[in-house]
């Protein structure tokens, strides 16, 4: 089975030692590091795993294959594979015993952010506008101690309101 | 500032509940634009209008033509019978405020405005920060609400750095960063909304920069009671992914708003950890951006 990166709904951009992958469905983003962007370019669905491992440059050959089949396994979940990946799930650790103390580099390793929404990103005043009854908020009624507040249908319980 | 052109907003044909807000007894418009952005506000008391450039996001000018790209609506109602009306906000068809408070309703449709200027504004990136400028360079501290931002804003402001914002890091394709010199919020001891308090920073004995900068130092941190700077530095990578959480139209306009992030991160120093006393943060900010060569941390996975 030849593993094949997702393309479609991407956003790719390459950082001097890392790569950036937005996804535009699941409004996710992910950090690749070298190793985990070398096998997602050469995951293109006309090499094997074991192909693509021949073309890193680093490590003995059992190396270079757990690697890549660390990789594809980090690929699959943050869903940047078409269908899921091609060699059975191998385990980190596992992979860390084949991998020499001094080929650190050779580990792939994926970190992921889901992107906030606009109001998410940015400084609200706080409204009871549409939050459930009961969430804690800060309104504008006077005399009233910060923090006591609560939102019921739509406006603060202060007297104040939101 | 140019005073407020009186122009009854124009819009496109939307929802049926912004139909029901257009039927509405609307007495006084203005139409302005920031940043391409074009916004037209609307109210039914015509003596408010003065009041609401104070609600309108840095840069704003008049605009000549009616038509607008987005309508906020402030409602103002009248106490019947010592019963408190409430008075309304509209962010287009949509309710985002029903309070008897009127200074609260002014503040929603002021964070509003913002926000809908961060999600449109053409050409620019507006990531959720504190900037200030030191010897030509930007400092920007990306955060969540309550995380201290405006707090070390000031201090730094009070050391000698130029104002850029509390808020918003406006970035442009370049990835440098805008002046966007609203005034600072400073919040109360019990950082309540409501014990909000605005501040020029000339109050603070600083001043606003005046032209968009490179970013030489992000500083990814928060207050923490007791904590020390001691931060660690981050990957390009893992900062781009950091300052895409505070970024406004990361899910609306992902390639731009990349595009920018990485041309940050390409020559500053990216430096990530709780803070405690903001004088001596900010005294390490200053020294670090002064001082520093950008030096990314080891990449993502490097090591172990």
């Amino acid at each position: 089975m030849k593993p094949l990166a997702r393309r479609e709904g991407l956003v790719v951009r390459d950082l001097p030692d890392e790569t950036i992958v937005y996804d535009r469905k699941r409004h996710q983003a992910h950090c690749l590091n070298r190793m985990a962007a070398l096998v997602f370019r050469h995951a293109d669905g006309t090499r094997s795993a074991a192909e693509i491992a021949t073309l890193l440059a680093e490590g003995t050959p059992r190396e270079r294959e757990a690697v890549v089949a660390l990789a594809l396994e980090q690929l699959s979940q943050a869903c940047l594979l078409d269908g899921p990946a091609p060699v059975p799930a191998t385990a980190r650790r596992a992979v860390l015993r084949h991998v020499g103390l001094g080929a650190a580099l050779l580990v792939p390793a994926i970190a992921s952010v889901i992107a906030p929404t606009p109001a998410e990103a940015a400084t609200c005043v706080t409204s009871c506008v549409g939050q459930p009854n009961g969430t804690p908020c800060n309104c504008f009624a006077p005399d009233v101690p910060c923090g006591s507040a609560t939102c019921v249908a739509d406006s603060c319980n202060d007297g104040g309101g939101c | 500032m140019a005073s407020l052109p009186s122009l009854m907003p124009w819009h496109a044909p939307g929802t049926r509940l912004l139909e029901r807000i257009d039927r509405l007894r609307w007495s006084a418009g203005t139409c302005v634009c920031a940043c391409g952005w074009r916004v037209g506000l609307r109210v039914n008391e015509p003596a408010l209008l003065p009041q609401l450039a104070a609600c309108l996001p840095p840069g704003w000018r008049p605009a000549a033509s009616p038509a607008v790209d987005a309508v906020y609506s402030l409602w103002v109602a009248r106490d019947r019978g010592g019963v408190r009306g409430r008075n309304r906000v509209y962010a287009g068809g949509e309710r985002r405020a029903s309070t008897p408070d009127l200074g609260h309703a002014l503040a929603v449709l002021e964070s509003e405005i913002r926000l809908g200027l961060a999600m449109a504004a053409r050409g620019r990136t507006f990531v959720h920060a504190g900037a200030v400028a030191w010897r030509g360079r930007a400092i920007l501290v990306p955060g969540r609400s309550r995380s201290g931002k405006t707090t070390l804003v000031a201090e730094l402001v009070r050391q000698g750095a130029l104002y850029l914002s509390d808020e918003f890091a406006v970035l442009d394709a370049r990835g440098r960063v805008h002046p966007f010199a609203k005034p600072l919020s400073i919040r109360g001891a019990s950082g309540c909304d409501r014990h909000t308090r605005r501040h020029a920073v000339e109050d603070l004995g600083g001043h606003s920069a005046t032209r968009p900068l490179p970013v030489g130092l992000v500083a990814f941190t928060e207050y923490r009671e007791r904590a020390a700077w001691e931060p660690t530095a981050l990957s390009a990578g893992a900062a781009v992914l950091d300052l895409l959480a505070h970024t406004v139209p990361a899910r609306l306009r992902p390639a731009e708003s990349l595009h920018a992030l990485a041309r940050v991160v390409s020559g500053a120093a990216l430096l990530k950890g709780p803070r405690g006393d903001a004088a001596q943060t900010a005294a390490c900010l200053l020294r670090t951006v002064a001082t520093a060569v950008p030096v990314a941390a080891r990449p993502l996975g490097a090591g172990r």
